[in-house]
């Protein structure tokens, strides 16, 4: 395969998204394979330093993804997370990483379709920014790299 | 065990959310249940639904944890595909016989992976989509069902009709499959019987009037709920039927199959429509971004719920139309829509083309259900809904059976939520004696000690018969674990969640001194528990588990890119190992519960939550305002099933006297309240100090005090209590009346207060007849909005009218003319219907004065509750959790959560002790796991963690440090992710544990 | 306008008056510098302390700094960025508001010694102020410098001259600047991705990773900074570029809300970053996004720690 593979990293919450893509599971929604899901109990969980610590680390895109407002299983979890968004995003955003690397969304557990069609949307988009080359740290040349 | 013969287990029939409350509440109290399901699976009605209203919370994300709960509860036996055939017996030792019918599948073994579905040839209606698209002979009922187990349709299967076929056993990876099951009968012992067996949409095929039997474009709202869907035939994307264009204009034809005598039979309100209409309409907008006219056609809006109002004026504001009339003909047009013809309020003919027709159905007692109510020998009332009390509104006709839902009356979900935890409450005052002596409680080793040692993680690949290995290459990803750090053991299994992998697994444990397991398999939401409990049993901390979700993340979304998904499956595998190299055992802290309540308002809900609990054993103290019990209800009359309050209220009143259990404390408030679940410690304005476990608010809610129409001004101008008051004293001075009016929505329904008070048509139209009844010649107007006369009420109305009662509409813009001449009464109405304006002289007016919160800020300041914007006691979950709030341990009941009759009050104080129950219950509460906890060496006290905290479950100490109580933490990570110095951790979700997470996904 | 010297007179009574009236055992002032053109904090516990006490164009530090943690009562001279600063310290409860006593002095604007350096190069023995000018004296020179050319990018643009939260003001109020604040934002955020990248970058090249930003400004008082943390550990210790990127960028997203444009930490910065570019992006957002400005009022509440059901967040699909 010649062409670039971006790898993703996705942050779903337990009982939205993560749920909807177990049920994409179950309908057999075929989506591409260039995502690596962390699950957290509520997008509320989320610490912006995750984003950045997975472009860091060479990510070359990220999704973060939970329940609708109003859905959150955690009563306002999600509210909270909003606001965090907001920031994070018009922070990342002026200074310049391109704004299809960084996708958040909102799909419920009901939403296997919703979910596929962004899985595909989130890589083509990231497909098309090409590789991470600005917003990653030098790979270290020592062995020893930092206790994670 | 119980001296008696007292059977302590409760019979649930029918699975659907109030069924399945029920249950809960009851397996949490004390009590075995068996939930006897018809169909393959729980859920009932509420799973077909995409959004509720008035939240627009997604259904299924809603109910599939309580799902998840039932299909797990230790103490709650699901009985699926099971009927019930008799129950003998009385109350406190019934016998049950049911029949099992045969499901072909050996529950035990199926996988759900789906491969027997793929290859049944049988195409058959999917009534889940409601027959818009098709499901096999073999399925299950919907994607997220529980319990996730295949069926076999056995009258569509064409090896159980013809012995050919045979495609499913073929290819059952589990070997699940078995053609010769047959039916079982069963005998089961319970102490009383809990009745949900829901409703049917109202089936307009029958009716020729609505053209559903031969047009296209005249569909259901049942049906455009599932177009409405994500797991829908459309998957969300509304059609027109005809041709599956994107329709333009959408018409909703309101009580189709309700309020309807002519036709139908079905003189009653169903309650929900005009709220699941407007819901639907809202949605349908927005799917169509905002291109797409939506008018619902209706006689009178009745958004009377909490919240209800805004969200009709919130559809007003997105352009939705509502057009007052009765529709007369439906005629479909030759291509495509159909022509709606209707006739205004005013009278006016008119017609309008509509691309679909949306009949807002009704609901219907089935006959099924009303065979079994014959057969258990319940009364029913003249629309086969099963009979109660206004002062028992969960309790049938005989002894020892309970109800809940749709069966008793008409109602939306919150309210079916409430009456079931009520039934569960009331199902048991009998059965105390025998709590506990049936539930089963698990027995588990003591802990082996893990900690200081260095990881040794087992790695268990699981091959889900060929679900995962058909694609994944599991040898592959087994060799590739075994490279892992701290990776001891890695293997692979066939089936990981069967048992002889789970007995081999406790075996590995011991023989590898394993103490990290992660399993690369399904998803944690389904499988994790299981696990484990697996680890549990072997001694090891439950969570020193992860798991790798390569199935429905992977192997089965990525069939076509198997090298892709090896890849994909080693990474998520190599992430399980890096966060479980991290984790470390958590703690479960046991805390006390003081077993009693404390009750915050002697009113109807106080007295009845506070007798109710009394009833199961545990002791209350009703802290009330006033110098006396029974708030607004002393002043109350009758109800409208014409039940006398006065002597209610007075056995009531004794009653609580009488109970040994009760402490009331009258002319005392709370003046300031600590603790939490389990142990809370109020002070009294007395001085007094209550120690209890839990705490349940009823504070009530007052009349408002009109400041318009001459109220308070000229003496003939009463509200309605105080009309109730002079016909309880039978007063002289209504001997002397001729001529009344009623004006209703006094006070609500208005800008500054945008919410229904949900009584007062009820009590205007019952005070009526009553006044009628009273003086057949007395000329009685009623100036009215809408009239909300929900569920059976509706049979009210009609006999108002009847008796004579004229009913004369007005608008917000041109409300009624109170004028006074010489100390006269004098009423200048415009009547829509003729046109002109009706000069009214009334002896008396009376007033529908709204019902207005209690202004309980300082109460909820002390026990941190939450109050809405109209002052209202705001619930954690306005549709599954309407008694509780957000804070473990603190209930409400009554009209202080917002305004209901007397029948929903009392239901809800007994939903109230129900789960309060269900905390008092345990002498020891487990708190802990995945919960958060604070490093108070980096902690700066700044105080955002306790802002953010959904659940007050972080505070300040003496130090000023944040510290968390386990009890009412729910484990968010809210405070984790908000500190900006990092001391908050979530246990089980940590910086640390995750950060290994990212990096080697990459 | 008061001048200076009335300046410094009012603020030496109202701080003895202060610790007559028992409001306060100590008063954080400005003293005069040890260095030309500054002054340094200064704690007087008596009425002789108090004579040392100044105003001057050089009071640049925010003396909220010096707030958290500290017992007993506290009367702090502050302009009307410190003020503000002081109010989001009291609402993260760094600081009890009945031990403080805030002496609010209305202010024209601080200076940006590098500015005065780039318009007289040649060494000087002596300075003077005046309210509205600077005087540099060499040895065959006097050169005399308007305040207004010489202001600190964020006191040009400060629409907060006046502490509204003060206990009490040393002099009448002033008008806030008309100036839009963000306007040099706007236009970078018209600039192409590739283009913002290279200016952050660029805007941060000589960053030593000396912490002194963090350690200048009044809302960095976290007790283990996340720069520190171990495990897991956040940031790399060398200074790749990354790394010092994202601490700026977490820097910024932790002042959300809560930044009040004091300077502190760009007139702290040894090499002249314009570190507050990055608070000013979330700054901005809050502004744009829910209308908040920070330290305005003791009531209101940070953006980050509510939330409103209908938020808007167009970008979240």
């Amino acid at each position: 395969m010649s062409e670039f593979e971006p790898k993703i990293v996705a942050f779903f919450c337990n009982w939205c998204t993560y749920g909807a893509a177990d049920l994409a599971g179950v309908s057999r929604l075929e989506y591409p394979p260039n995502f690596r899901v962390v699950r957290l109990p509520c997008t509320g969980r989320l610490n912006p330093k995750f984003i950045l610590e997975a472009f860091k680390r060479g990510a070359d895109g990220v999704w973060v993804s939970g329940c609708h407002p109003g859905d959150c299983h955690y009563i306002a979890g999600n509210y909270y997370a909003r606001r965090k968004f907001i920031v994070m995003h018009y922070m990342l955003d002026s200074i310049g990483l391109e704004a299809d690397r960084l996708r958040f969304s909102w799909i419920s557990s009901a939403e296997a379709t919703k979910f596929q069609h962004m899985a595909t949307d989130v890589v083509e988009h990231v497909r098309a920014c090409g590789p991470n080359l600005k917003f990653r740290k030098a790979p270290l040349i020592l062995g020893m790299e930092e206790v994670a | 065990m119980a001296s008696d013969n007292t059977v302590g287990a409760v019979l649930v029939a029918g699975g659907g959310v109030a069924g399945m409350q029920a249950s809960l509440d009851l397996a949490n109290a004390g009590y075995y249940v068996y939930l006897v399901e018809k169909s393959l699976a729980i859920g009932g009605r509420m799973s077909q639904l995409d959004k509720t209203f008035p939240t627009n919370d997604c259904s299924m994300c809603i109910i599939s944890p309580k799902l998840v709960e039932v299909g797990r509860h230790i103490n709650i036996e699901l009985l699926t595909l099971t009927d019930i055939l008799s129950i003998e017996g009385e109350e406190g030792n019934f016998t049950v016989k049911a029949r099992k019918n045969p499901r072909y599948i050996d529950m035990s073994k199926c996988i759900a992976c789906g491969e027997c579905t793929k290859k049944c040839p049988k195409k058959l209606n999917n009534e889940y989509n409601e027959n818009l698209d098709t499901r096999k002979a073999i399925y299950v009922q919907y994607a997220q069902a529980v319990p996730l187990k295949y069926g076999i349709d056995a009258k569509e299967c064409i090896y159980l009709t013809k012995g050919k076929c045979g495609n499913c056993k073929k290819v059952c990876p589990a070997d699940a499959v078995n053609y010769d099951d047959k039916p079982e009968d069963i005998s089961l012992k319970v102490g009383s019987v809990i009745l949900a067996p829901g409703f049917a949409p109202f089936k307009p095929s029958d009716f020729e009037t609505y053209r559903y039997y031969d047009a296209k474009d005249v569909i259901t709202a049942l049906e455009f709920e599932r177009y409405l869907g994500a797991t829908g035939p459309t998957m969300g994307h509304v059609i027109r039927p005809s041709d599956h264009s994107d329709p333009k204009k959408i018409a909703f034809l309101q009580c189709v199959g309700s309020r309807d005598i002519n036709r139908t039979d079905h003189g009653y309100c169903s309650s929900v429509c005009c709220m699941y209409a407007i819901k639907e309409a809202i949605i349908a907008k927005e799917h169509a971004g905002g291109n797409l006219d939506v008018t619902i056609f209706y006689m009178d809006i009745r958004t009377f719920g909490k919240d209800f109002e805004r969200y009709y004026e919130k559809a007003k504001a997105a352009g939705i139309k509502f057009v007052r009339s009765r529709v007369h003909t439906v005629q479909p047009e030759p291509q495509n829509g159909v022509m709606i013809h209707y006739i205004t309020d005013g009278g006016v003919s008119n017609q309008e083309f509509f691309d679909v027709a949306v009949l807002s159905h009704g609901l219907v007692i089935t006959g099924e259900t009303k065979k079994l109510s014959d057969e258990l020998e319940l009364e029913t009332d003249h629309y086969n809904f099963a009979k109660t009390s206004t002062f028992a509104p969960v309790a049938l006709s005989r002894p020892g059976f309970y109800a809940c839902g749709v069966f008793t009356g008409p109602k939306d979900i919150p309210t079916s939520v409430m009456e079931a935890s009520a039934a569960a409450a009331a199902s048991t005052t009998k059965l105390t004696s025998a709590r506990s002596t049936l539930t089963k409680v698990i027995h588990l080793p003591a802990p082996v000690d893990v900690s200081g040692e260095p990881p040794r993680i087992g790695v268990f690949i699981c091959h889900c018969g060929i679900n995962i290995a058909s694609v994944v290459d599991v040898p592959k990803v087994v060799e590739f674990a075994k490279t892992l750090p701290f990776v001891e053991y890695a293997t692979n299994t066939i089936f990981a969640c069967s048992q002889d992998s789970q007995d081999k697994l406790v075996s590995l444990i011991k023989e590898y001194r394993l103490n990290r397991i992660v399993v690369s398999a399904c998803s944690p939401r389904t499988h994790e528990p299981l696990f484990q409990e697996t680890l549990a049993s072997a001694g090891l901390n439950k969570y020193l588990y992860e798991m790798a979700n390569i199935r429905n993340h992977d192997s089965w979304v990525h069939a076509g890119h198997p090298a892709e998904a090896t890849r994909k499956a080693m990474d998520m595998t190599e992430m399980a190992v890096a966060k479980a190299a991290l984790l470390v055992p958590l703690k479960e802290n046991i805390i006390d519960v003081d077993p009693t309540a404390l009750v915050i308002g002697g009113g109807v809900a106080g007295l009845n939550t506070a007798l109710t609990l009394s009833s199961q054993g545990f002791k209350s103290v009703i802290v009330e305002k006033s110098d006396k019990t029974g708030g607004n209800a002393n002043r109350i009359h009758s109800t409208p099933k014409g039940e006398s309050v006065p002597e209610y209220l007075e056995s009531l009143k004794k009653k609580v006297e009488e109970d040994p259990n009760i402490t009331l404390i009258l002319n005392s408030q709370v003046n300031k309240a600590d603790g939490y679940v389990g142990n809370f410690v109020s002070t009294l304005s007395t001085g007094e100090e209550i120690k209890h476990g839990v705490t349940i608010i009823a504070t009530g809610a007052l009349e408002h005090k009109p400041s318009e129409y001459f109220y308070g001004k000229n003496p003939n101008v009463l509200t309605q209590l105080e009309l109730d008051e002079l016909i309880k004293a039978n007063d002289p001075r209504l001997n002397d009346a001729k001529n009344y009016v009623f004006i209703q929505c006094v006070g609500s329904r208005e800008p500054d207060r945008l919410y229904c008070s949900k009584v007062c048509c009820t009590h205007t139209v019952h005070a009526a007849i009553e006044l009628k009844k009273r003086k057949p010649e007395a000329r009685i107007f009623v100036l009215y909005r809408d009239i909300r006369t929900y569920a059976q009420k509706e049979d009210l109305y009609k006999e108002a009218r009847s008796l004579g009662v004229i009913f004369v509409r007005y608008d917000l813009d041109a409300k009624p003319e109170v004028l006074e001449e010489d100390g006269h009464l004098k009423i200048k109405a415009f009547d829509p219907v003729s046109g002109h304006v009706l000069v009214l002289s009334p002896d008396f007016l009376v007033l529908a004065a709204a019902m207005v919160s209690g202004n309980e800020c300082e109460l909820a300041m002390q026990f941190k509750v939450p109050l809405d914007q109209d002052g209202w006691f705001f619930e954690a979950h306005q549709k599954l959790r309407p008694v509780d709030f957000a804070t473990d341990g603190i209930f409400m009941a009554g009209i202080c959560h917002y305004p209901k009759p007397m029948e929903e009050v009392i239901a809800q104080a007994q939903a109230a002790a129900a789960r309060a129950a269900t905390v008092l219950i345990q002498p020891k509460m487990t708190v802990g796991g995945i919960v958060a906890e604070i490093n108070q060496n980096k902690c700066s006290g700044c105080g955002v963690c306790v802002s953010v905290c959904p659940y007050n479950a972080i505070s300040l100490d003496d130090k000023g440090k944040a510290v968390v109580n386990e009890a009412l933490c729910k484990g968010c990570g809210n405070c984790a992710s908000s500190c900006r110095s990092d001391a908050p951790s979530l246990r089980g979700f940590t910086n640390a544990g995750l950060f290994a997470q990212i990096a080697s996904a990459l | 306008m008061p001048s200076l010297e009335e300046t410094t007179q009012k603020i030496r009574e109202t701080a003895k008056k202060a610790l007559a009236d028992g409001k306060a055992e100590v008063v954080i002032g400005y003293k005069k510098g040890t260095y030309p053109l500054s002054t340094a904090p200064f704690f007087a516990r008596t009425p002789e302390d108090c004579d040392q006490l100044i105003w001057s164009n050089f009071a640049r530090i925010n003396l909220a700094n010096y707030l958290p943690g500290r017992p007993g009562k506290v009367a702090v001279v502050a302009k009307g960025c410190d003020a503000r600063s002081i109010v989001g310290q009291v609402a993260e409860n760094q600081f009890h508001k009945d031990n403080l006593y805030v002496i609010g002095v209305p202010c024209t604007g601080m200076v940006d010694n590098n500015l005065i350096a780039a318009k007289e190069q040649r060494p000087y023995r002596d300075y003077s102020e005046t309210l509205d000018t600077i005087t540099l004296k060499g040895a065959d020179f006097s050169t005399e410098i308007k305040k207004e050319e010489v202001l600190r990018r964020n006191c040009r643009t400060c629409a907060n001259r006046t502490p509204k939260t003060a206990d009490e003001l040393v002099g009448p109020e002033v008008p806030g600047a008309q100036a839009d604040d963000f306007a040099d934002l706007k236009e970078l955020h018209s600039k192409s991705p590739e283009e913002r990248m290279e200016y952050f970058k660029d805007l941060i090249k000589d960053c030593l990773r000396c912490y002194a930003c963090r350690n200048a400004c009044p809302l960095c008082y976290c007790p283990v900074c996340f720069v520190d943390e171990t495990r897991p550990q956040w940031l790399g210790k060398s200074t790749d570029p990354m790394d010092t990127l994202t601490f700026h960028l977490l820097r910024g997203l932790h002042c959300a809300g809560r930044c009040t444009s004091c300077g502190a930490c760009e007139t702290a910065c040894p090499v002249n970053i314009k570190v507050r570019e990055f608070n000013r992006i979330t700054e901005e957002t809050v502004m744009d996004e829910w209308g908040y400005e920070a330290g305005l009022s003791w009531e209101q509440k940070p953006p980050l720690t509510v939330f409103q059901p209908d938020d808007e967040a167009s970008f979240i699909k």
